[in-house]
């Protein structure tokens, strides 16, 4: 018990993107998680966030729906971590707007006082990344490197709900550029960094989502990227999936794998492909994995 | 060589004359301010407030530690301060001679009534049509009498004047003086765009300028400050305004008149704040609300100001006396429709009427009939000992024709080191 | 009362001049109030949001343009547009905003007002319906990826009853209605 109360110790939010699409990268998160002594717990009873969706035609459903969460983990206090930029959007921003907004905190909490729970704002929800950025450190992970990943260039794609709204975000470039470089690889810019993957525009225009991520997936390839890598389902959905989507509508052929954040530290970190779920990835990681073996 | 005692010729008392007047008159030097009104001010005396204090002309802090703002002080100090020699209802005639010792032939108007007897009593506003106060505020502190109109009661008034200061025999006189400085500081004069047709002005009443607009929302003018159409004296609800009539247009004035983006603003600032149940919907090219003055634009639209991009289609004036006016939205791409109460227009400033005359007597550079600098780098040299300040050079706003009339002040002071 | 249809009218070209007192003057009070709305006003039509779309050039109404109609009025345009219902929520207008419009914000509050009034996408209420009958998004389809991985088969700790629950509360209800 000694040695656990040292642990820092997060509420898990999984999402149900992530679980049910990219169980490689919730399996990826938790062994490093582990391998840096996180203690990630599982929230329990708590309910899919539905953004950006909900949000669009519900905005107290999804307002309430999300407080409720947070209320969840005002229980225990920890701060909740999740490894999907929506599920970090939704929470995030309703942390922000009942922080901000008395009148609307009592409304939600009137409401959440039915199920035996009330907002406090203790808990604060952040992405899983950034509570390795900043509880662990670049030092301490770079420590635990032993497969450098030396000279790979990595694009990275932050994804919208990542950055922005900067304010309600908080969350910065250099973040994950930081965590990207303590691994050995090289960051590579490239021109269209910014931009949508076009996952939240699929449910209403599917060609213009695919369109969106081939402009993504050009700019990084022409800038030089080996592979790829995304903190989100929806993003990597786009990127890693829609590749096949591309061959089949633009006849294009991209190769160019995409990995989750946390595989990549894991790889680093000396953890084997099969560990991190690299079978998983719809476009073959071979260019990493050749890499490590050299 | 010039003596610090050599009088200076200062033509205009608008903002810029009298700063110049007052400053000098201070540091020791002769003054003899020319102005062909009967009250000083120029055209600062019909803004009602002016930018960028929003304070009434007359009631500007009178703190030297504030610069660039206009002083309370100066109203007493052009009457009182011995070294200004103020000439009201005067022209300058013809100016001969050169720099150092110019030669001055002034026009000097009748003194029909004498400002250091009127106690503005009001008595003679009583008995006769032919006196009149400018402003209460006016300067000099006196009823101004226009020989034009002649009734009987003028008679009555002069001979029942409490205080003597009335003589209706009063004589223009011309005498000659010799200056060794000339500053001008005309100012500006606001178009009256009778020839923009597609904007109507003086085909209906309810199509005016905005010192038109300025003088309606004085609370010391006709209608006390409330917005009434001047057709019929009904309150005003829709208000529209444009900007750049004859402004930054080759066919009129080629140059941006800089400042009616700002008053206009403040105007739609009075509207929307300090008249009940006014709309102003403002039709612009580009608003230039330069510097600070960014505030007014971005209060304006939190004060619910609609800002339409774009220009004036139409105008047609309806039974009930509104104007329908379709105005073309280049943002939208769309022509929107607008029932409008009054319409005003934010007419270009133009150089004074007398502008032309000084700078050809003087040789002096035009800049688009404004006077010009002979050295860019110090805007108020116009000439070998002649200065100008204030809008004489080009539309400027108050702080900036006391920091012109300032520079102008320094430069002589120099000179007689 | 203005007697403006007794006059000829504009020239023919000019027919299709948008009638301002037609229009909804409470519409930009009304988005003003609603989460993220204040600083509507404070809009000065640079076009900086259209510039820094990624997708405004396939759109009819622009980000710009839309903002415009907002604070003009045009209730009825903005709530029935296919625009809002296109942003991608990808917040580069709303961060590029010389004047802090938030205008992302701002489609969201648009679409719930247009949800209100029935105005919604099918696929989108397809999802809404996934929602209030499943209780999330996405459903796990293949457990054996999960195991391979060691992890548990079903989704941990995801109540689905409880945001069938709150939305059964909300508009989410309304909008799919009966058809549970």
């Amino acid at each position: 018990m000694v040695v656990k109360s040292k642990l820092p110790t997060y509420n898990l939010y999984i999402g149900c993107s992530v679980p049910v699409n990219y169980p490689n990268y919730e399996a990826a998160m938790l062994k490093v998680a582990q391998a840096f002594d996180m203690e990630l717990i599982y929230l329990e009873d708590v309910a899919c966030c539905g953004s950006p969706n909900l949000r669009a035609f519900d905005y107290m459903g999804w307002m309430t729906v999300n407080a409720r969460t947070l209320a969840i983990a005002d229980k225990n206090g920890y701060d909740i971590v999740t490894p999907c930029n929506g599920c970090f959007a939704s929470l995030k921003d309703v942390y922000h707007h009942l922080k901000h907004d008395d009148e609307t905190r009592t409304k939600i909490n009137k409401t959440l006082k039915k199920e035996g729970l009330e907002f406090k704002g203790t808990a604060k929800p952040r992405h899983f990344v950034e509570a390795l950025y900043h509880d662990i450190g670049i030092d301490e992970i770079k420590k635990k490197i032993t497969k450098p990943l030396d000279g790979v260039g990595i694009a990275i794609h932050y994804g919208c709900h990542l950055l922005r709204p900067a304010d309600v975000t908080e969350f910065k470039p250099e973040y994950l550029q930081e965590l990207v470089e303590a691994t050995g690889a090289s960051v590579v810019e490239y021109p269209l960094w910014k931009q949508c993957c076009g996952a939240t525009v699929l449910p209403v225009d599917e060609d213009l989502a695919i369109r969106l991520a081939r402009d993504k997936l050009k700019s990084m390839k022409e800038a030089g990227a080996v592979f790829a890598t995304v903190v989100c389902p929806a993003c990597g959905n786009q990127l890693d999936l829609q590749q096949l989507g591309l061959k089949e509508s633009y006849g294009e052929i991209y190769n160019l794998p995409v990995l989750v954040y946390p595989q990549i530290l894991g790889l680093a970190l000396g953890m084997d492909d099969e560990e991190v779920g690299l079978g998983m990835n719809r476009v073959p990681a071979n260019p990493i994995l050749d890499h490590l073996s050299d | 060589m010039i003596k610090v005692s050599d009088p200076v010729l200062i033509i205009g008392a608008g903002v810029a004359g009298m700063t110049a007047a007052v400053e000098l008159a201070d540091s020791g030097i002769k003054t003899v301010l020319v102005e062909k009104l009967s009250t000083t001010g120029g055209n600062a005396l019909n803004l009602y407030k002016a930018f960028p204090t929003d304070d009434c002309f007359y009631c500007f802090e009178g703190n030297r530690w504030r610069p660039g703002i206009r002083k309370c002080f100066y109203r007493s100090a052009l009457t009182e301060q011995p070294n200004i020699d103020l000439r009201m209802n005067s022209q300058v005639e013809e100016i001969t001679g050169a720099a150092g010792k110019f030669s001055i032939k002034l026009d000097i108007g009748p003194q029909y009534v004498d400002p250091k007897k009127c106690t503005m009593c009001g008595l003679c506003i009583e008995k006769s049509k032919a006196f009149s106060l400018v402003s209460p505020q006016c300067q000099p502190q006196a009823v101004s009498f226009d020989p034009e109109i002649e009734d009987e009661g003028t008679a009555v008034a002069a001979e029942k004047c409490p205080t003597k200061a009335i003589n209706l025999e009063a004589k223009g006189t011309k005498i000659t003086i010799n200056v060794s400085d000339i500053i001008i500081a005309t100012g500006y004069h606001e178009m009256k765009p009778v020839n923009v047709d597609e904007y109507g002005y003086g085909t209906h009443p309810n199509i005016i300028t905005q010192l038109e607009l300025a003088q309606i929302l004085d609370p010391l003018g006709e209608t006390k400050g409330t917005l009434l159409k001047p057709s019929d004296g009904k309150p005003a609800k829709h208000v529209m305004m444009v900007q750049c009539v004859g402004s930054r247009d080759e066919n009129y004035y080629p140059y941006c008149s800089k400042i009616c983006c700002v008053y206009a603003l403040k105007h739609a600032a009075i509207l929307t704040q300090e008249r009940e149940g006014v709309d102003v919907s403002v039709v612009y090219m580009d608003i230039r609300t330069y510097d600070r003055h960014e505030k007014y634009y971005r209060d304006t639209r939190e004060a619910g100001v609609e800002f339409v991009r774009g220009r004036v289609a139409s105008i047609e004036p309806q039974k009930d006396d509104s104007l329908a006016i379709i105005v073309y939205d280049s943002l939208l791409d769309k022509y929107l429709k607008f029932s409008v109460d009054l319409f005003v227009l934010s007419s270009a400033l133009e150089p004074s009427p007398g502008s032309s005359q000084i700078i050809e007597s003087l040789g002096l550079k035009s800049a688009s009939g404004f006077i010009g600098a002979t050295n860019p780098e110090t805007e108020v040299v116009v000439g070998n000992r002649i200065y100008a300040c204030g809008s004489a050079l080009g539309p400027s706003e108050v702080p900036e024709s006391v920091t012109q009339a300032r520079a102008v002040v320094s430069k002589i002071l120099q000179n007689r080191k | 009362m203005t007697e403006t249809d007794e006059t000829t009218g504009p020239p023919v070209t000019l027919i299709d001049a948008i009638d301002m007192s037609k229009l909804d003057p409470k519409f930009r009070e009304k988005i003003k109030s609603m989460p993220n709305g204040e600083a509507l006003a404070a809009c000065f039509a640079c076009s900086t949001c259209t510039a820094a779309c990624p997708t405004a050039n396939m759109w009819k109404f622009k980000p710009h343009q839309l903002i415009r109609m907002i604070l003009l009025g045009m209730r009825e345009e903005v709530l029935s547009s296919n625009e809002i219902w296109l942003c991608l929520t990808c917040y580069e207008c709303q961060e590029r905003c010389p004047q802090k419009v938030r205008v992302t914000d701002i489609f969201f509050d648009c679409k719930n007002l247009a949800a209100e009034e029935g105005n919604i996408p099918a696929n989108v209420l397809a999802l809404a319906k996934e929602l209030l009958t499943k209780g999330q998004l996405y459903t796990v389809t293949a457990d054996w990826e999960r195991e391979d991985m060691g992890l548990e088969p079903e989704v941990p700790g995801l109540s689905v009853e409880a945001i069938k629950r709150i939305l059964k509360d909300t508009r989410t209800k309304k909008l799919v209605g009966g058809e549970e």
